[in-house]
């Protein structure tokens, strides 16, 4: 059964490739896409059932045994991220027909999607350091098409700064990749991980940890190597807003956890104790980035980087509640960030703007769309009963039991301000007299609004229904805390 | 009872539907059985016998949240308080909301708000209780941005649920504390671990949060300023949240964790003090209102600071007292809302100014309204309830340990605040029913409410009536069990109408009443002191100021880095980087030298790697884009003879191939590309670049030494050299490692090739695409 690890790599690689055979016709092209992201969610979906109950898939593919060959590594952080990844891709998969892209389609908009999909995977399930760097290039170049998609001026001047500076943080992966090598002759994680214990994370090998950690924080956009993302992710089409903001920067955060809990987790008094400080300037800066606008893309944008500061301050607290918190808000945050641009995607589509201030009495004409807003609005705030709070709970918690009080008080106050930023959509927006954009002509919905509520119905399920979940959460969570049972596994000692 | 506090929701999912009815059947009329149900179940247990009640039920255990509901006495309370004024208002509303209006949107947040309500005062867990807690909120602001389109109820409800969410979060800050200090959720058992909980280095901590909580939501001074704001709702809504139920949480909150705080000091002196401010500023401010509704909020402020403050005091008698004000409130306040809500129905306006002589077409509401509003005044007649608890906030106040300058001062502040409670509520009174008409200056003609608006009103000020004559009645069956839940204490109080005429109460009682009626009567002549104070300050402003600051100053933090310049972001990110990377290499000792393995360099290595290095430096300086790229080419072909050097014959053809693609391409592109412009950055900014390359560059190579001076294991690849023709069954062990051992690798770099065609491919189409427009 080894084999399954390797499929949610494959099976969007396949229909990518042969999704560009039929680029020409959309129809033919929508209909594969649904079909194939279903396809991908069913077999994710049995992935992480299979894993839960039988335990990590391990795949030494061509057969090289580990240490030597690239691994695959299907735990159950990697499961659950697939799942949660294939959850997304088949929301966008049925809004991107109604999505206005247009022309766009026919410039290879579903084959980039599914190599997106598959890079995304891939990094999630890879336990190979240097194989990571692959997918993430992979993911990366998808990401490049699909920015540059049918693009203006603008969409274009945004995109080079995207791709210089995502070009840069790639070279310097390798090079970090190729010191680590030098240190301890092996890119196998988890060969990486025993042998760093093995002489204590000693001399060099902090400041190459710190090197990954700066490549990943760049991806991830903590503070302050955000510059490139607000902007660039507003400029392309909602669809491809929402798998950015739901997908790329996620990669970036989990391979923040995936390396710091397994490999550089000796001298914690000097990483992970940075990353709460971190943490803490990521959730003040980017929710001030938030409030800074009234475009309502930018303000989803922005958003984004509070988040990524909750989810690592998890990371840095490396303790059970931490880690559980930050792998449930980390689904939580993937989840609620996609619906957000799916939804400022169609607001700005009937009101014909982006700019709140043009805005205002929307709610006489869309109302379902306004109450999707304000329940998405709560959720992201973190307000129970719904999937932020969980994590939020977890992690102010953790932060409390490790005696990191500014943090909380930075972490409460920005929740309140997440709110504030996110419902401020709703009051301008949506509030107000029915005369304001009555002259605007009514637009439909069709189509646009049922993956949005697929999506937000799973965030409530998430928080209402934790019971469920959170138990998975928390096994994985003990598990990433014992590294040793992750190098045993792949080593097979 | 998990079905009381559940059923409100569950009905408010149907109200959508039955709303469509609403041109023969009002909604309210669906509605009104909710509460009237609730408040008929919960009354049973009102008795002399009665005992705390628990019911649980898991939901998430692994986190320790469950639904457990806890009935005691306070909560008991609160439950009959919420569901019966519920059961009132909701009456009310069916005369009071036109048909016309959104019906369904308002009884849908009414009935939300019902649920909330009664989940905070039953809920004995804390996250559970911070659920229901926020959930008040949320239909707080729904409920105030009812009438959206007006400007001032999207103020008022973007400010109240910004200062109570801002309460309920930090008050979320203290359970997770209290949790990890005692390790139980539920507040009975933390009840039961008071030793813990004070023992600990984090209990100021926890007081702290928990009170902003509290002070918050019950709009204790100085984040009082939401209430006034929160009047834009429609009347009802400000009769049952904004003055009987909601804002009353907060003191629920104080209640309930009085037994865990209340022997530390700062609980005392805190809670006291912030609700005796608060009771003197309410009452000043409110006499100076225009607008009816105005004046009540301001009185409900003070009337709250008032309550507080005796949960504060924590004495039995204060607490009794606190516990039967509560209920004594709801009935005077609670009826004085709908009566300006009649006011403002039949006469089309709220304002003071305009009003007056009403008693002659209104007599009915008159009537209601002199109970009402002599009640709060605490006038001591034997049938009004609020003089009652006045007197025994008096005797409470005088009873307290007269060590410290506040024990002292309490009372003359308490009298200070009595006296303008005083002096509003004849000016409410006298204001609006009597004096000089001004029927001109009304929108519509003034006559008496229909009997349906009546009859809430009327069953309250027979509340008013009913405690008044008989002030013990639901004493031992009832506020008794409300008391002990909060400070332990059995005992029985006695509320007596007459204590003597030495008792100091009393004589307190006639100051607050003489100097009252001077105070109402001569009020024109002393106005000009509100220019003093407040003048033109004011906790708004505060507020404003906050609010309009955050988006200025946001935005000029923002736009101060995210300048969308390139340079900038680079330099940002390389400059952070260097910097820590340098301080943990630093700290970590992480620097190393060693000569061990090193290999002879010959004399042509040396000779490339210096033309490198010029060419590289060269670059920059170039004023021409071909000159720049030619000489950037050179440390390409530098880096191809390396190769050689090193007897990597197949790498360095790549590497020759790909430099002079490169060039080439270059050249081809430049033709289309603006020429290079001189560079106009100023000498500081050049410096600054010049810092953060080199010291990057320094970096680098740093790392890249001490981690070829730090190999400390044997590296895999001798396994690829063992095993690359055994297994592999390839001479070439580069090509063994690309098409077998790493072929996944290869695999999707294959792929990445092949996006990257498609992207370029796209993108020349768009561009075509573009043209033929």
């Amino acid at each position: 059964m080894s084999n399954l690890a390797v499929l949610p790599i494959i099976i969007p690689l396949i229909s990518a490739v042969i999704l560009i055979f039929f680029n020409q016709k959309v129809k033919v092209s929508r209909a594969l896409s649904k079909l194939f992201s279903l396809i991908s969610l069913g077999t994710s979906s049995y992935i992480t059932w299979y894993v839960f109950t039988n335990g990590t898939i391990i795949l030494e593919t061509g057969d090289w045994l580990a240490p030597y060959g690239i691994i695959l590594v299907m735990d159950g952080l990697a499961a659950i991220l697939v799942l949660t990844t294939n959850i997304i891709a088949v929301a966008c998969a049925f809004y991107a027909p109604n999505a206005g892209l247009e022309k766009r389609e026919t410039f290879y908009f579903y084959p980039f999607f599914f190599f997106l999909i598959t890079g995304v995977s891939g990094a999630f399930i890879t336990g190979d350091l240097f194989n990571l760097f692959v997918f993430f290039e992979v993911l990366l170049m998808a990401s490049y098409g699909l920015i540059v998609l049918g693009g203006g001026k603008v969409q274009l001047r945004e995109s080079l700064k995207y791709l210089l500076i995502n070009l840069f943080s790639s070279m310097l992966f390798v090079t970090a990749v190729a010191f680590l090598y030098a240190v301890v002759g092996t890119v196998n994680m988890a060969q990486i991980a025993q042998r760093v214990q093995e002489v204590e994370q000693q001399g060099i090998l902090t400041t190459i940890g710190i090197l990954l950690f700066f490549v990943f924080a760049t991806k991830a956009a903590l503070f302050p190597l955000y510059y490139w993302l607000p902007k660039s992710y507003i400029v392309p089409n909602p669809v491809i807003s929402a798998l950015f903001g739901a997908l790329l920067t996620k990669v970036g955060i989990y391979s923040i956890l995936r390396v710091f809990t397994l490999i550089f987790v000796h001298k914690t008094d000097m990483t992970h104790e940075m990353f709460i400080w971190i943490a803490g300037l990521s959730m003040i800066f980017g929710v001030i980035g938030a409030l800074s606008t009234s475009n309502i893309k930018l303000i989803i944008a922005y958003n984004i980087i509070p988040a990524i500061g909750f989810i690592i301050l998890g990371i840095g607290l490396l303790n059970q509640d931490g880690i559980s918190g930050s792998i449930y808000y980390l689904i939580n945050d993937m989840i609620i960030k996609s619906v957000l641009f799916l939804l400022v995607g169609v607001i700005a589509y009937v009101a014909g703007t982006s700019d709140l201030r043009k805005m205002g009495g929307l709610i006489h004409y869309y109302p379902f769309l306004g109450w999707l807003l304000f329940v998405s609005a709560l959720v992201l705030a973190g307000l129970p009963p719904f999937s932020g709070f969980i994590g939020k709970l977890l992690l102010l918690k953790g932060a409390f039991e490790q005696g990191e009080i500014a943090i909380v008080i930075i972490g409460l106050i920005t929740s309140l301000l997440i709110l504030y930023s996110v419902v401020k959509i709703f009051i301008n927006g949506f509030w107000g007299d029915k005369e304001t954009m009555a002259e605007l002509p009514k637009k439909s919905t069709k189509g646009l609004l049922a993956p949005v509520v697929g999506l937000l119905a799973l965030s409530v399920i998430l928080g209402v229904g934790a019971e469920f979940f959170y138990p998975h959460i928390e096994s994985i969570a003990t598990y990433l805390l014992d590294p040793e049972i992750y190098i045993d596994s792949v080593l097979k000692e | 009872m998990i079905l009381a506090v559940l059923v409100p929701l569950l009905i408010a999912c149907f109200i959508p539907a039955l709303s469509k009815l609403k041109a023969k059947i009002h909604t309210g009329i669906f509605v009104f059985f909710v509460p009237f149900i609730i408040f008929l179940y919960f009354v049973q247990f009102v008795g002399n016998d009665f005992s705390p009640q628990i019911e649980q039920y898991s939901w998430i255990p692994s986190l320790g949240i469950n639904l457990d509901f806890y009935l005691d006495g306070l909560s008991l309370l609160f439950v009959l308080l919420i569901s019966g004024i519920g059961s009132l208002v909701v009456l009310y509303s069916i005369y009071y909301l036109h048909k016309s209006e959104r019906l369904g949107h308002f009884y849908v947040y009414l009935l939300m708000f019902m649920s909330a309500m009664l989940g905070v005062v039953l809920s004995d867990n804390i996250f559970v209780l911070y659920t229901f807690w926020e959930l008040t909120s949320i239909s707080s602001f729904l409920l105030i941005g009812y009438w959206h389109f007006k400007e001032r109820s999207r103020y008022g409800a973007l400010k109240s649920m910004l200062i109570t969410v801002f309460g309920g979060l930090s008050m979320l800050g203290g359970f997770i504390l209290l949790y990890v200090v005692t390790g139980t959720t539920s507040i009975q058992e933390m009840i039961s671990q008071v030793d813990v909980i004070l023992d600990s280095n984090y209990l100021p901590l926890i007081l702290g949060f928990i009170l902003l909580g509290a002070f918050t939501k019950s709009a204790q001074f100085p984040f009082h300023i939401w209430l006034p704001d929160a009047m834009e709702a429609p009347t009802p809504v400000s009769a049952y949240l904004h003055s009987a139920t909601m804002v009353k949480a907060g003191i629920f909150l104080i209640a309930r964790f009085s037994p865990i705080f209340s022997s530390y000091e700062w609980f005392f002196l805190i809670v006291s003090i912030v609700g005796i401010i608060t009771l003197c500023w309410g009452s000043y401010m409110s006499v100076r209102q225009t607008d009816l509704k105005a004046i009540l909020a301001f009185s409900t402020i003070s009337q709250l600071g008032m309550i507080m403050a005796m949960l504060g005091f924590g004495t039995t008698i204060a607490v009794f007292a606190a516990v039967f004000h509560i209920l004594n409130h709801a009935t005077f306040k609670g009826s004085l809302f709908m009566i300006a809500g009649i006011v403002d129905h039949e006469t089309g306006t709220r304002d003071i100014r305009k009003l007056g002589g009403l008693a002659t077409f209104m007599p009915i509401t008159a009537t209601l309204a002199i109970f009402a509003t002599f009640s709060m005044a605490g006038v001591p007649l034997p049938f009004l309830n609020g003089f009652y608890s006045k007197e025994l906030f008096f005797d409470a106040g005088i009873q307290l340990d007269n060590s410290g300058f506040w024990s002292q001062a309490i009372p003359y502040l308490a009298v200070l605040g009595s006296i303008f409670t005083f002096v509003y509520s004849m000016y409410l009174f006298f204001g609006t029913f009597t004096g000089k008409k001004h029927l001109e200056q009304l929108p519509k003609k003034p006559h008496e409410a229909p009997f349906g608006m009546l009859v809430s009103p009327i069953i309250l000020v027979l509340g008013v009536i009913l405690i008044g004559l008989l002030p013990n009645m639901a004493n031992a069956p009832f506020l008794q069990h409300a008391a002990e839940a909060i400070n332990g204490d059995t005992e029985f109080y006695k509320v007596k109408f007459w204590h003597g005429w030495d008792s100091p109460a009393f004589r307190m009682s006639l100051v607050v009443v003489t100097l009252g009626i001077i105070l109402f009567v001569t009020r024109k002549r002393w106005q000009a002191v509100y220019q003093v104070l407040p003048g033109k300050a004011s906790f708004n402003k505060v507020y404003d100021a906050i609010v309009a600051n955050m988006d200025s100053v946001s935005r000029s933090v923002t736009n101060f880095y995210m300048t969308g310049s390139l340079k900038t972001y680079m330099s940002l990110i390389l400059g952070t980087t260097l910097v820590v990377s340098f301080f943990v290499m630093f700290v970590s000792n992480g620097f190393t030298v060693s000569t061990d393995q090193l290999a002879d360099i010959s004399f042509i290595e040396i000779a490339v790697v210096l033309i490198m290095i010029i060419a590289a430096i060269g670059t920059i300086y170039m004023n021409h884009n071909v000159a720049a790229v030619l000489v950037l080419g050179v440390v390409g072909f530098g880096v191809a003879i390396l190769f050689v050097i090193y007897r990597a014959p197949d790498i360095a053809l790549t590497q020759l191939v790909i430099e002079t693609v490169s060039v080439a391409l270059f050249l081809l592109c430049f033709y289309h590309l603006p020429k290079l412009r001189k560079s106009t950055d100023s000498a500081k900014t050049k410096t600054m670049n010049a810092i953060i390359s080199i010291g990057f560059g320094a970096l680098i190579t740093m790392v890249a030494i001490s981690a070829h001076s730090s190999r400390w294991f044997e590296s895999i690849s001798d396994y690829f050299v063992e095993n690359s023709y055994k297994l592999g069954g390839g001479d070439n062990i580069v090509n063994v490692i690309l098409v077998d051992m790493r072929g996944l690798d290869t695999l999707f770099e294959i792929a990445v090739l092949g996006i990257a065609a498609l992207a370029i491919f796209g993108l020349i189409k768009n561009k075509k695409n573009k043209e033929a427009e």
